[in-house]
Formats: C-alpha cells, structure tokens, sequence
C-alpha cells in the first residue's frame, strides 16, 4: 500500500510539471494551425548524391539569405539529405522569398575578348528589342488586343532573321523567353572568365542613384578581392574591351573601363552595379550576394500558404474533435465499466496533459496529422484499460475478491498490450523515418502517444483505482460490474 | 452477457462474404487502371502528381452569389495573361457558393498569384486570410509516392517478421492473410471512391494504410493469443476451442474497436476538411480489421 502511495505523490507531481510547462513554454503551432507559407527547397545535383557538407554549405547561405530578407520568426531546417524546409509564419508572402531563395546567385566578372565589340553591339541591341518586346507582349496580354500580338510576333521574326535563331518552343512568350536566354547566353560566350568571384565580396549594398530614380548595388571586395579587381581593371583599362559583370550566366552590366586607370586599375576594393534596378530588384540582388552563391542550384518544389483565419478555424475545429472524442470514449467507458470508467477517464485526461507537456518539452510542432495522430491516440489509450478490465470482469465473475482482481487483472493483461502495441509503434517508427514533413508529424504524437498510454493505462489508473478501492463505500462490486453480468 | 458467434457453422459464409468483398476491390482497382482518364489503381492526388491546389473562401454580405464554374473560366481565359495556365484547369464552388477550389497543373508561386488576382477580378471580393494553397513540384511528386510506397513495404515486412517470428507457420500465415484482406479491402473502397466521386488519395492515406496495418494486425494477435492459450488448458475439440475463444475475446474486441472509432468519427464530423478523408479511411480500415480478426482469421485456422 506504501509504494502505491508513493506512485499517487509521483503522479501529481508529475501533473503539476506538465501544467507548469504548458503554462510556461505553449505548443508550438505549425503552419496549418497558425497561417503562414512553407516552401520546400529541392538542392539539385545531377551525379551522385548530395553530400553532408554541401547541404550544410547550401543551408547557410539560404539562412543569411532569409536573415537579410527581414523575415520574421522564420524557421528553416533540413530534410532527407537533400531539402531544406522553410516557414515563414503569418500573412508574408512567399513570392519574394522564393524569388530571392530560388537564384544561385553566382557572381562573375568577366573582361571582353578582344575583337569582338561588333558582335557585342548587335547583341546589345537585340537583347533591348527582346527586352521591349516582352514589356510589350505582356501590356498586350492584360488589354486583350490582338492587333498588338501581332505586332510582336512580327518584331520577334526580324530578330529571329537577324540572329539566325531557330525557335523549338510553340507559343509567342515561350519564344519571347527562349530567344532572351541565347542573346544573354551569346553575350556571356563574348566575355573571357577572370579569377575573380562573389567569393571575393566581403559586403553589399544598394543606394539610390543621384542623376534618377534607377537603384545601384554596391560592391565591396575583400583585401585579396580587391587587388584582383585593380588587376582586371588595369588590364582592360583604355581599351574598347568592356567589363562584364555576370549574374547566374546573364550580364547585369558592361562598363568601360576609362583611361585614367591604366596603370593602378580602379583600386580602393568597391565597385558599382547600375543597371537600371527598381528598389524591389536592388535590394534582391543584394540579399543574394551577402548571403554569397549556392554551393549547388536549388529548385523549389512545394509551396503550402495558409491563412491565418483558417488556422484559426483549423484549431477550433480540432479541439471540437478532439473534446467531443474525449467525451464519447468517456461516456462509453463509464457506461460499460462504471467505477473502472471513471478511472479511465481520470487516467485519460493525465494522459492528454503528459502529451500535451512533452510537445513543449521535446518540442514537438503540433500540426492537423499530428492533432489527428493525438485524437486517435485516447481510442489506442483506452485499448488498454479495455484490457485490463475484461481481466478484471473475469476474475470477479469467478468469484474473486475485489483487490484479488485488480492485481490479477492489471497483472496478467500486461503482456498482450505490451505485446499488441509493438506492431503500432513499429508503423510509426517506419514513417518517422521515411515520412515526409506532413507525415512525421502524425507518426511523432501517435508515437510518443502509445508510449504514454503504457504508463497511464497500466501505472496511474492501477494507482487511482488503489487509491478509490481504500474508501469502503467504493468497494461494492456492482459498482464495478453493470448488473446483468451477475448472471453468468 | 455471453456471446455464441457460430464461427463453426458460418465458416463457408465468411469466407464467402470476405471472397466478394476482395473481388468487389479488385473489379474497383482493375476499373480504375483501365477504364478511368488517370489510368491508375487509385486516383493519385497532387501530393503524388504535383499541381496546384488553392481554396479560398469569398466574401459576401448576405448569400453568396451563384455562378456557374463554366463562366468563371471563360472569364478567366480571357483576362489572364499566361494562357499556359488554364489548361486542365478544375473549378468547384463549394459551400453554397461561399468556397472556391481551384486545381491546376503545377504553376509558380508568381502564376499562382495572378491567378488568384484574376479570380478575385471575377467573382470577387476573395478572403485572402482562408487562402489554403499548396503547389507541388512533379518532381517531388513522384519522390513523394516513392517514399509512401517504400514506407508501406518496409512496415509490412518489418509486421510480417514480427509476425513470423512470434507464431508458428500456420498463424503467422492467417494473420497476414487477414491483414492484406483489410488493406486490399481499404484501397478497393477508395478506388471505387476514385472513380465514382473522383476523391484522390494523398500521403495521408499511405499513412492510414499503414497505421490500419498496425492496429489490424495488432487485433488478430490478441485472438489468437487467446486460441494458443485455450488449445493448451482446454479439452473440448479444436474447432470448437477456437469458436470459444473468438466468443471470450469478443466483447474486448469490439469494445476497443468502438473506442477507437469515436474520436474517428469525431474528427469526421468537426475536424478540418484535410483530415476528412483520412479518417474515413482509418475508420474503414479499423471496422473491417476488427470483422477480419473476429470472423475471418479464425475461421482460416477452422478444420473441415
């Protein structure tokens, strides 16, 4: 009798803890409880598998990314070996993210071939016109004037003529963005690759240029990065060879470099990207290049936006269904086991408030599977209590004393649930580990739910019954057996 | 209260009624892989094929106003800019007209948002804070399926060992006999669903499959168990021990069974819409797992 009383001292104890931690440390909610976007970044390697260290490599420079961005409470972690996973939390919206995320931001300055200024202009002049043309083909579009398209489709035949291109893609915007790819591919062939990179910045920035209302992004070089830009510079310095500053294989930019540099190169280790940047595009690019470039391309492959008024409604829906469950097992319980259905409840609402308690201490991000996962857990908690009082019916149908029955009843239903919760654990542990984010979430709380359930269903209700079986009034049978079970 | 199943007289009816039951899931899956426009098993939802999903509730004073998906998307085609977009495009009003739900091929964040925009230009003004949109790459899509696929094969060999190793040949045997009976049964349902109310199956009912896995086979061990221990002490013939046995554990199994439905059927009736399908497949699974532990499997193990 001692050692249960010891138990019942352990069991509030161990309740007042969880209503401590619950009060002190609230679940964290996930997207689909709260409102928010999830993207799932994909890091794309075409041989062999994504190692430890470039996921590492890609994580950080996502991370400084993100943090640059300014978004708040965001939460970024990896995957599977190969994705990262990123939360931004209330009403921001994902485009900029995925727009600034998406790039691999690889940065190169590269100096003109020599001869070739010729082939640079026509280029040049062609990568306007296509510039013009998509303005264009997009103005048309939203006013709906065909007269326009046509228009395009003709200008776009001229430039097709001019470059001698031929076109594998059907409609008019896919030729429009197939055709601006190989003039920015061309002109990038045009220019020689210099040993200097995004590697070599130590910092960026943007500002507002004086003469109008276009944005530059500032350039600031480490010590070594500096001294080869002097370098590149002084070489090209006086000559009609340009400077071509290159964003993920597309020229941002070609600049002379004036005479006056001929012999020490342009030194001082900063440079000035102006290439008709809006605020929005500057500030992009300067995220892009603090963060440096992505060790690998990444590619994003899943995008979740919630609400945050469906989140809400998500929750409240789920405490409907998760209090209404609660109730129906208990009435169905108290109903066929009275005194014993009492005690699964109590030993059911410790069980509600143990998981709940270590969600926040693990902590474990409760989502709609994982609240599913929760729900059908109390109907696998009660399995056990089930259990044990069939055992517990049997032996008083036999004709044994009330005590007698409760431990021979606990003791001999441990086995088979031990036993029948092996095959549950087994299923959950299986999608712990191959599951996708969505999926861990179930398999986590009815995981840690089952295990629970082991100690509620067999340690606390034994204690509570123990406990409730020392008062005298509580120690008639029929309390314990609905009437016609006398019968047999 | 005593139950009397009579397993001993019924065997030919049970297997009977399991036999059509198997053959109905079959016709269902056969059906689907050949007659439906997806030509799979089961309808795969975006999870597995990628695409675009957006539901968005509308904003209106009194009753929402009635307009027909057909002119929408007329409209639609004519004010967006990438026409690419509106191929196989799906539009439901849902809710008397209050939801909108929206499926498309897989589109970028930026398409995804024009065409929201142009829907809201439409049939307007939207509640961007129920905006419930998810786009899934077709490359992820198929990792995805891979995965669940992986997931469901890895946990039935990892059962069926178990299983192995804890009864003898013949149990072993039945009790992933009854197991595959309840999974076939489940996927047979929700082809049928597929092709007669086009519901798709997503990663959430790989992983009903294989929590139905765990609890049904879970169920079957606990009869059996009883079987094993009542042919050891008991006297009365084989055939009738286990009848004896399936009637003592019964109570226990329904019982359980009807625990675990509730907070199922609660989730059905009050949960979010996401979980919906979900949980009628769990409760699915659940109520033929405990028809094929109390009826099926034991009246395999019966003499003739």
């Amino acid at each position: 009798m001692k050692r249960r009383q010891g138990w019942l001292f352990f069991i509030i104890f161990l309740l007042t803890l969880s209503v401590y931690l619950l009060i002190n440390y609230p679940l964290q909610l996930g997207l689909d409880l709260q409102g928010g976007s999830q993207l799932t970044l994909q890091i794309i390697k075409e041989e062999g598998k994504v190692t430890r260290d470039e996921l590492e490599a890609v994580n950080s420079v996502i991370d400084k990314r993100v943090n640059n961005l300014g978004v708040s409470e965001s939460n970024l972690q990896t995957l599977g070996g190969d994705q990262l996973i990123l939360e931004l939390p209330g009403e921001q919206n994902p485009l900029v993210a995925s727009r600034v995320l998406g790039k691999t931001a690889l940065l190169e300055f590269r100096t003109q071939k020599e001869g070739t200024s010729t082939d640079l202009k026509t280029l040049q002049l062609q990568r306007l016109n296509i510039k013009e043309l998509i303005e264009q083909y997009s103005f048309a579009e939203k006013s709906q004037n065909d007269n326009n398209l046509n228009v395009i489709q003709d200008d776009l035949k001229d430039i097709e003529q001019e470059l001698n291109y031929s076109f594998t893609s059907n409609d008019l915007y896919g030729k429009l963005i197939e055709i601006k790819k190989y003039v920015d591919k061309e002109i990038t062939n045009l220019f020689n690759k210099t040993d200097l990179s995004g590697k070599d910045l130590i910092n960026a920035g943007r500002r507002q240029e004086q003469t109008n209302s276009n944005w530059e992004v500032l350039l600031n070089f480490s010590n070594s990065g500096g001294e080869k830009f002097a370098e590149i510079t002084k070489s090209i310095a006086g000559t009609n060879q340009l400077l071509a500053i290159i964003l993920d294989g597309e020229s941002i930019s070609e600049a002379s470099v004036g005479n006056q540099f001929v012999n020490t190169g342009i030194t001082g280790g900063s440079a000035t990207i102006s290439g008709n940047f809006s605020a929005e595009n500057a500030r992009e690019l300067e995220v892009q290049l603090k963060g440096g470039s992505l060790p690998l391309p990444i590619e994003i492959v899943e995008t979740n936006t919630i609400g945050a008024l469906l989140g809400s409604k998500n929750i409240l829906k789920s405490l409907y269904a998760a209090i209404s469950g609660l109730i129906f097992v208990g009435i169905f319980m108290i109903f066929n086991y009275r005194i014993l259905g009492f005690v699964s409840v109590l030993s059911l609402l410790l069980y509600g408030f143990f998981n709940l308690a270590l969600y926040s201490l693990i902590p474990v991000t409760l989502t709609l599977p994982g609240i599913s996962g929760l729900i059908l857990s109390i109907g696998m908690a009660v399995d056990a209590n089930i259990l044990i009082f069939e055992r517990i019916r049997e032996e008083l149908n036999d004709g044994n004393t009330l005590t007698r029955s409760i431990d021979s009843g606990f003791m001999r239903a441990n086995s088979s649930i031990v036993d029948g919760h092996i095959t549950t654990l087994l299923s959950c542990f299986v999608l712990f580990l191959l599951g996708t984010n969505f999926v861990k979430g179930f398999a986590a709380t009815l995981g840690i739910g089952v295990l629970i359930s082991l100690f509620t269903s067999l340690n606390c209700s034994k204690t509570i019954l123990r406990f409730f079986t020392t008062y005298q009034s509580l120690r008639q049978k029929n309390l314990y057996l609905p009437r016609n079970n006398f019968s047999n | 209260m005593k139950y009397n199943l009579e397993l001993i007289k019924n065997k030919r009816r049970i297997i009977g009624f399991s036999t059509v039951l198997i053959l109905f899931s079959l016709l269902g899956i056969l059906y689907s892989t050949f007659n439906t426009s997806y030509k799979k098993p089961i309808n795969l939802g975006m999870d597995f094929v990628g695409g675009n999903e957006t539901r968005i509730e509308r904003v209106c004073e009194e009753a929402c106003s009635n307009f027909s998906p057909d002119t929408v998307l007329q409209n639609l085609r004519e004010i967006s800019k990438n026409k690419k977009v509106l191929n196989n495009i799906k539009l439901q009003f849902q809710n008397k007209n209050k939801l909108i739900s929206i499926r498309t091929p897989y589109l970028s964040i930026e398409e995804s948002n024009n065409l929201i925009s142009n829907l809201d230009n439409i049939v307007g003004p939207l509640n961007y804070e129920s905006k419930d949109s998810r786009l899934i790459g077709p490359k992820l899509g198929k990792k995805l399926l891979t995965n669940c696929v992986t997931s469901l094969v890895v946990s039935l060999f990892a059962i069926s060992l178990y299983i192995t190793i804890r009864f003898d040949k013949k149990y072993a045997l039945f009790a992933l006999l009854a197991l595959f009976h309840d999974l076939l049964i489940v996927f047979g349902i929700f082809s049928w669903l597929g092709i007669i109310l086009s519901v798709e199956v997503n990663s959430l009912f790989a992983v009903s499959l294989l929590t139905i896995a765990g609890y049904s086979v879970n169920d079957t061990v606990v009869i059996f168990d009883r079987i094993r221990e009542n042919l050891k002490s008991k006297k009365e013939g084989y055939n009738e021990t286990i009848q004896l046995s399936v009637n003592e554990s019964f109570r226990r199994t329904t019982f359980t069974s009807i625990t675990t439905l509730i907070p199922l059927l609660s989730i059905i009736l009050f949960g979010s819409y996401s979980l919906f399908w979900f949980s009628l497949a769990l409760s699915l699974g659940i109520a033929v797992g405990s028809y094929s532990s109390i009826l099926l499997a034991p009246s395999l193990l019966l003499k003739d």
